[in-house]
């Protein structure tokens, strides 16, 4: 591997790589505008220039190999000259408009002026007037004053989604980004556009003007909504000092993954989040006949624990069952099998799901929820969940309100009220809550820790990126708690705590997941 | 005028028509490179003439051709550079107009030379008769067998084409020129890789001036040693300066390289125009930096023009005379570049144009005292570090003309 200097710093970089992303390996970031490790270097923001021993002229990082021995400066004074020089070229022209745009707190423009720039304005002409509010797309608008023309989003319409929509019209200083007359961008993939944009020319009107950056806390996640599994960003209000909505969650963007997602994620998965806020369970409720009555977790696991092993006592292990949904992580799946298939001898599991989409050729499959491929390399059946299979039971544990949404109400509730006992564990409201005995609010993925497996098997670890606090309790909790309750194989289920010892445990026994 | 190459027969009634050129000797020197030369051989008598490109750069056209690599499985291309549209500059348009079968022989032997089977010659979107022009001797051509399929059954061929451009400055430059050929819209490319190794639809491409190639059938006719005479050892060959401004006979002037300045302006322009008095000269086309009057004793060359800070271009000489406000100058410099810069990158596009509303400012009476200043600043800022040499083009000139007139200058601030 060619050695080089980056400011002193001896670093080793592989052959083929740019001077900027040797740098980057080293710690050491050289700013640009127009870069994108996605695309083709441009070179045209003129921001990533550094100095070269030995060349006269200043060298772009972003396009320039590395060379054995080559020594070069990031920080000269010469270098340092040269980005003022860009920094005050793109701020004349520049609305700085901040304190109104949405980008102003991660914007590259902000960001590097403070850090490279802090110099007095000496322009005093007339700054151009162009369009503030041209429409992109259903979501996206256009500020052709704050734009510094990097063509990131032209490039993202040509070499990602190849769809070609934008492009630049005129000349010279009244260039700008536009598109056809009367066809606005339309595909799954716009919303990255707001991302990319290093400044706030795009801006998304779903995030418009609802809150400022700094509001924000930025939490890891994975996209639940297919079993593409893309890594993401969620953007949340912790809620204080000030909150204009009721919801938590502001924003999703997309977090890179070169094996998953690369740098990008799907409008459906973008604009998807609604779900985390809007139509949650909040009580843990015991309903007798026509009386709620609020439980905490652990009374309702003791009343269920004494439903299984009155059951189990009888002999009468088949008259349970299980329904399932594959938004549930690998540690819930395998506690699933331990507990109810091993450990009890349960032999009717159910699944019930959010019917498919339509997956398009990139990211976005078919499949509507994140694990199914979990649920498969677990072991479980997937067998789906209709009233007739459900029939000749005593106490059904119901994960999940997706089985509301695939039958016909009628027919469910005659299933249900010959079942004595039905446990319900959703993370959202639905037609089930009024036909069964308990209530369990559970966690969304978004608030949970676990694995998810994706459509190629890759295993993706989640953080709880968002809180669940409340009534309820993860899935993952309640089948530890059931296991201990019921002395289900004691001393195996008293080695798992949580979902990272489950996960030791499931990699020693699943040959998948090693 | 025995000292002429490339002009020697532009009073020839009907020279444009190819029996008349055929009369002339027209297309000998394709016989001779086509039957007796190997493509090597060829190549090795232009990098032994020590031809420089004439389009502005000066990069030896033999050293240019080397670059085009023969082991790869794609085509390669040769693209003429008939865009002329630095301001000054003329002589290609009298090349192509009088005498279009010299471009289109240098065309063929230059494509037999590096092994072209497809060239383009992209004109100036202005030159619409030049277009005309060329096309109809390149129909002549490839009527009596000097183009197409098995040209004079040496078994080798070439087609032809003219594309005309839209009026865009940008599409001068060589990288953009391909762009704009491609169908694209006039924007340079990053540089490497070089369009020797990746040009034209990605594939090897040589790109010369109308003049560099029109020099070429003299090259094979007489050889490199008698071209090095005709000018400079490292700068073969005669040079066509096209001297406008004030003088007495502007137009074209084909010369030694390494003619003094002053030769060109008082000798063969016949001198300042009655009544007028030498101020400065721009020697290479609008993007040269000024010389002064004082400066004009200079050979024409490549490296002296270089040791004085200016440079030769395309040898259009600009002659302007002391009733000539600097100002105006600066001005119609500044509006050039801040209208032709193609805006891709930043300090290009927002520095002609600051420096252009500068401009304006100054000739309304409404400068400021720090207003030279911020020109030299910004013109800096732009030198050098622009991705195209468009940038240093607009930079280079109007740092040169704040540097020399800045008292002139000066006396167009409201005086404090």
């Amino acid at each position: 591997m060619p050695k080089i200097f980056i400011d002193d710093h001896a670093v080793e970089a592989a052959e083929g790589l740019t001077l900027l992303r040797a740098a980057e390996s080293a710690g050491i970031h050289i700013p640009h505008f127009c870069y994108h490790p996605a695309f083709a270097p441009e070179g045209s923001c003129r921001m990533c220039l550094v100095e070269i021993e030995g060349l006269p002229k200043l060298e772009l990082a972003c396009s320039t190999g590395v060379k054995e021995g080559l020594m070069v400066r990031t920080m000269s004074p010469k270098v340092v000259e040269a980005r003022k020089g860009v920094l005050e070229f793109l701020l004349a022209e520049h609305p700085l408009d901040c304190p109104i745009c949405d980008k102003a707190g991660e914007c590259k423009l902000q960001d590097y002026f403070e850090e490279y720039g802090l110099f007095r304005s000496q322009f005093k002409e007339a700054k151009e007037k162009r369009e503030k509010k041209f429409k992109l797309s259903r979501n996206l608008i256009l500020d052709r004053e704050r734009c510094i023309l990097c063509t990131r989003c032209v490039r993202f319409l040509n070499e990602i989604t190849k769809t070609e929509d934008a492009g630049i019209l005129n000349r010279g200083i009244h260039s700008e980004v536009g598109i056809f007359e009367s066809e606005f961008i339309d595909n799954n993939y716009s919303g990255n556009l707001a991302q990319i944009c290093p400044v706030g020319a795009i801006t998304d009107s779903d995030f418009r003007f609802k809150t400022r950056v700094w509001f924000l806390e930025s939490r890891e996640s994975i996209c639940p909504l297919c079993s593409r599994g893309c890594n993401i960003i969620i953007d949340s209000h912790p809620g204080y000092p000030r909150t204009l909505r009721t919801q938590r969650v502001y924003r999703v963007r997309a977090r890179k993954n070169p094996d998953v997602n690369f740098h990008w994620i799907c409008d459906y998965g973008r604009y998807g989040y609604a779900y985390l806020d809007e139509g949650r369970e909040d009580k843990l409720v015991w309903k007798k006949g026509v009386a709620e009555t609020r439980l905490s977790w652990d009374k309702a696991a003791q009343i269920l624990t004494e439903k299984v092993r009155s059951l189990v006592h009888r002999r009468k292990n088949s008259r349970i069952g299980v329904v399932l949904h594959t938004n549930l992580t690998n540690e819930e799946f395998f506690l699933t099998d331990r507990l109810f298939r091993k450990g009890l001898g349960v032999e009717k599991f159910f699944l019930a799901d959010p019917p498919p989409g339509k997956g398009d050729e990139f990211l976005l499959t078919a499949d509507r929820t994140a694990n199914r491929r979990g649920l498969q390399e677990v072991g479980l059946p997937e067998q789906d969940a209709d009233p007739k299979t459900l029939s000749g039971l005593d106490l059904l544990f119901i994960f999940g309100h997706y089985l509301a949404s695939g039958t016909r109400p009628a027919d469910l509730k005659n299933v249900l009220e010959k079942i004595e006992t039905k446990a319900l564990f959703a993370s959202h409201k639905s037609s089930l809550d009024s036909l069964v005995d308990f209530v369990i609010p559970v966690p969304v993925l978004a608030e949970k820790s676990g694995t998810v497996t994706n459509i190629d098997g890759r295993v993706q670890t989640l953080a709880a990126g968002l809180g669940f606090d409340g009534d309820g309790v993860s899935e993952w909790r309640a089948l530890l708690d059931l296991a201990k309750e019921l002395k289900v194989e004691p001393k195996y289920f008293w080695q798992l705590a949580s979902p990272e010892t489950v996960y030791l445990a499931l990699r020693k026994e699943i040959p998948f997941f090693k | 005028m025995d000292e002429n190459v490339l002009t020697q027969h532009f009073g020839v009634e009907g020279l444009f028509r190819i029996e008349v050129y055929l009369g002339q000797g027209g297309y000998r020197a394709v016989e001779k490179a086509l039957k007796q030369m190997t493509p090597a051989a060829v190549l090795d008598e232009v990098k032994r003439a020590s031809l420089r490109g004439r389009g502005g750069a000066g990069f030896p056209a033999g050293v240019k051709w080397g670059f085009v690599p023969q082991d790869v499985p794609k085509p390669r291309y040769l693209c003429v550079n008939a865009d002329e549209g630095e301001p000054g500059t003329f002589k290609d348009r009298y090349l192509m107009n009088h005498n279009p079968h010299l471009l289109l022989e240098g065309t063929i032997i230059t494509s037999y030379a590096v092994g072209i089977h497809a060239a383009f010659i992209y004109v100036r979107g202005e030159y619409e008769n030049v277009a005309l022009r060329l096309e109809s001797a390149i129909a002549e051509a490839y009527r009596d067998g000097y183009l197409g399929k098995n040209i004079l059954r040496t078994g080798f061929d070439l087609d032809v084409a003219v594309h005309r451009g839209a009026g865009a400055y940008i599409c001068g430059e060589e990288t953009a020129l391909l762009e704009s050929l491609e169908g694209k819209r006039g924007h340079p490319r990053l540089k490497p890789p070089f369009p020797a190794s990746i040009g034209l639809f990605q594939c090897p491409t040589v790109i010369n001036n109308v003049e560099t190639l029109s020099n070429i059938p003299f090259i094979v006719q007489n050889g490199a040693d008698w071209f090095i005479k005709k000018g400079l050892p490292k700068d073969g060959g005669t040079r066509i300066f096209g001297v406008s401004g004030m003088v007495k006979k502007p137009g074209i002037y084909e010369l030694p390289l390494g003619t003094k300045l002053r030769t060109i302006i008082f000798d063969h322009a016949g001198g300042m125009k009655d009544g007028k008095q030498l101020k400065a000269v721009i020697p290479g086309g609008m993007s040269a930096p000024i010389l002064t009057a004082d400066e004009i004793d200079l050979p024409m060359d490549f490296d002296s023009l270089a040791g004085a800070g200016s440079m030769l271009g395309s040898a259009a000489v600009i002659v302007i005379d002391r009733e000539t406000s600097i100002l105006d100058v600066l001005k119609a410099v500044a509006k050039f570049y801040s209208h032709e810069s193609c805006g891709q990158c930043t300090p290009c596009r927002i520095g002609t144009a600051w420096i252009n509303k500068i401009v304006k400012r100054l000739a309304r009476g409404a400068g400021e005292q720090d207003d030279i200043d911020s020109i030299i600043r910004l013109a800096s800022n732009i030198k050098g570090k622009t991705l195209c040499p468009l940038g240093d083009a607009a930079a280079l000139p109007i740092l040169s003309i704040c540097q020399k007139f800045r008292r002139e200058l000066e006396g167009y601030l409201p005086h404090a």
